[in-house]
């Protein structure tokens, strides 16, 4: 049984719709029998429009006019979605293999999010750099990026509260996540994080197996004890060959990759993939 | 099946690796109870020590390099360095199952006998524990600073199985090749190093992935390293001088019962002829 994607793109200076065709591009080729939904409300540019079931619009009006991240609108992804259950990814996303002995594990949980991500050598990653408001306030280690949920009174109640702290972020954010580190901006993490620990469900959403996982392309996650430059493309080479394996410097990657750098998504790695399947 | 340890010992012009290997081939004996064979280019002189099953004679080849040898602090020198017999050990090796050491490696337990009963095919140690408890040892971790894991190629433990011939095979080509894979895997020293191409081959056996090709060595390997010194081996309580942190002298370090790695050769000769 195939997983199903949604991936929500909402482009700002940046095409996020770009990024989400070329993550859509990568389940086709990797997830043939998947079925992608894009939640957007720009255009779609006709060649990447077929790899798509479904493109609908992010509803209930724009809450994030005025910000430059987009990060406003998420919560909507469970109105949204026409799917009953869905694999939710960032736009800024490759699905390097077939992912559906995933659903498996996923299908025992209502909701799901991942709890820990891996560097490109495969290693589990530390991310404390970055997420130094989850380790002072206790939060639980919700990763996003990758989540899972069926649609369900569960499900239903936790995108509620993700509403709520998201719309009303500064008042949580200072209660839940304030302090010498107060976040000056809302993030999706943070915010399921605090309704997982308001609802008092970690041991319920997220667990530690192995896997669903991501490797996730934050720099200074990736164990690298020297650095000299200020993303990850300059310090390890990226090698995409005609059949849209990934090698990240020696090490081939596998699952699904997080590169989080907006120029990695360029026109040779685009133009392979285009090529692989034929656009 | 039979079973037992390997060697591999080619002396230079100030290393005795022969004598090594005889004083660690009665350890070996002693604490696991296995057969010994050595491969040498010197094998009249091995015959000499009865402590071996079977001396196998290699051609002395030219294929050697240099490299800095220090004895302690204090001392250095450049030698000739005889490392590039270890890929052919799969073909050497007289027994099925096979426990290929460093003759520089000095038991003091048992640990390693767990190997012969136990299904991996091949094991290496991933992480071994050095004793000044002060040095930055990240060249340990990985081969180089952005590539893959550091595997030792000082203990290495494998049986006769198609998937051992092929990861030899293996470490015979990236030997073969040392250049190229030496750039690919961005390894700043130009010297062959059997640690760094057993790394690679594990690395590309596992599929240029973290995965489970090979298995872990029981037990730990502890290790000094040429700038400190092998003062005395007693029974199984080694004692040594390790570097200070202000590399200006040592400080002392014992060690019960356990299995050192001991990379000062000039002193481990030393402790040899002395006991």
């Amino acid at each position: 049984m195939s997983l199903n994607f949604t991936i929500f793109a909402q482009n700002s200076t940046y095409d996020y719709v770009q990024q989400a065709s070329l993550a859509a591009m990568s389940i086709r080729l990797t997830n043939p029998d998947s079925k992608i939904c894009l939640i957007t409300n720009d255009t779609v540019p006709e060649k990447y429009a077929q790899l798509f079931e479904h493109v609908v619009p992010i509803p209930f009006g724009d809450k994030s006019k005025n910000t430059t991240w987009k990060i406003e609108n998420r919560w909507k992804i469970y109105h949204a979605t026409p799917f009953e259950e869905t694999a939710v990814i960032d736009s800024d996303m490759l699905v390097l293999n077939d992912l559906s002995h995933w659903k498996t594990a996923l299908d025992k949980h209502d909701l799901y999010y991942v709890n820990k991500v891996q560097t490109y050598r495969g290693e589990w990653a530390d991310n404390t750099y970055y997420r130094k408001s989850f380790r002072n306030h206790n939060l639980p280690n919700l990763y996003a990026g990758f989540h899972w949920f069926k649609r369900c009174d569960f499900s239903h109640n936790f995108y509620k509260w993700l509403e709520l702290v998201m719309n009303n972020w500064e008042l949580f954010y200072g209660q839940y996540a304030g302090g010498k580190y107060f976040q000056k901006f809302p993030s999706i993490d943070v915010s399921s994080a605090i309704v997982c620990k308001i609802l008092q469900i970690e041991n319920v959403i997220t667990n530690d197996a192995t896997f669903p996982t991501f490797t996730h392309m934050k720099l200074k996650s990736q164990g690298w004890n020297k650095l000299y430059v200020d993303n990850w493309q300059e310090q390890v080479g990226t090698y995409l060959d005609n059949d849209c394996n990934l090698t990240i410097g020696n090490f081939r990657q596998q699952g699904i990759f997080h590169y989080t750098e907006k120029s990695f998504c360029n026109d040779n790695i685009i133009s392979t993939y285009e090529r692989k399947l034929g656009i | 099946m039979t079973k037992g340890a390997l060697l591999i010992a080619r002396n230079n012009s100030q290393v005795d690796y022969v004598k090594q290997a005889a004083f660690c081939a009665n350890r070996i004996v002693q604490h696991l109870d296995i057969p010994v064979s050595l491969i040498t280019d010197s094998a009249e002189y091995a015959e000499q020590f009865d402590v071996f099953d079977n001396v196998i004679e290699i051609q002395n080849q030219n294929n050697y390099h240099h490299k800095n040898y220090n004895d302690g602090l204090w001392s250095r020198t450049t030698l000739e360095f005889k490392n590039t017999s270890r890929c052919d050990v799969y073909e050497l090796t007289p027994y099925d199952q096979t426990l290929l050491m460093d003759t520089d490696v000095i038991l003091g337990n048992d640990h390693m006998k767990h190997v012969f009963a136990q299904q991996n095919d091949l094991l290496l140690y991933k992480d071994a524990t050095e004793l000044s408890n002060w040095r930055d040892l990240s060249e340990f971790d990985y081969i180089s600073p952005n590539s893959i894991d550091f595997y030792w190629a000082t203990v290495v433990y494998f049986n006769k199985s198609k998937i051992t011939k092929t990861f030899f095979d293996l470490v015979k080509h990236i030997q073969e090749n040392w250049f190229h894979y030496r750039n690919l895997y961005q390894i700043k020293n130009a010297t062959f190093r059997n640690d760094f191409a057993f790394s690679i081959a594990v690395h590309i056996m596992n599929g240029y992935t973290q995965n489970k090709f090979v298995g872990k060595m029981p037990g730990t390997l502890y290790y000094t390293l040429d700038a400190d010194v092998c003062h005395n081996i007693n029974e199984n309580r080694f004692q040594f001088l390790i570097e200070k942190q202000t590399s200006d002298g040592y400080f002392p370090a014992v060690t019960n019962n356990s299995t050192v790695h001991i990379m000062n050769k000039f002193s481990l000769n030393r402790v040899i002829d002395e006991s």
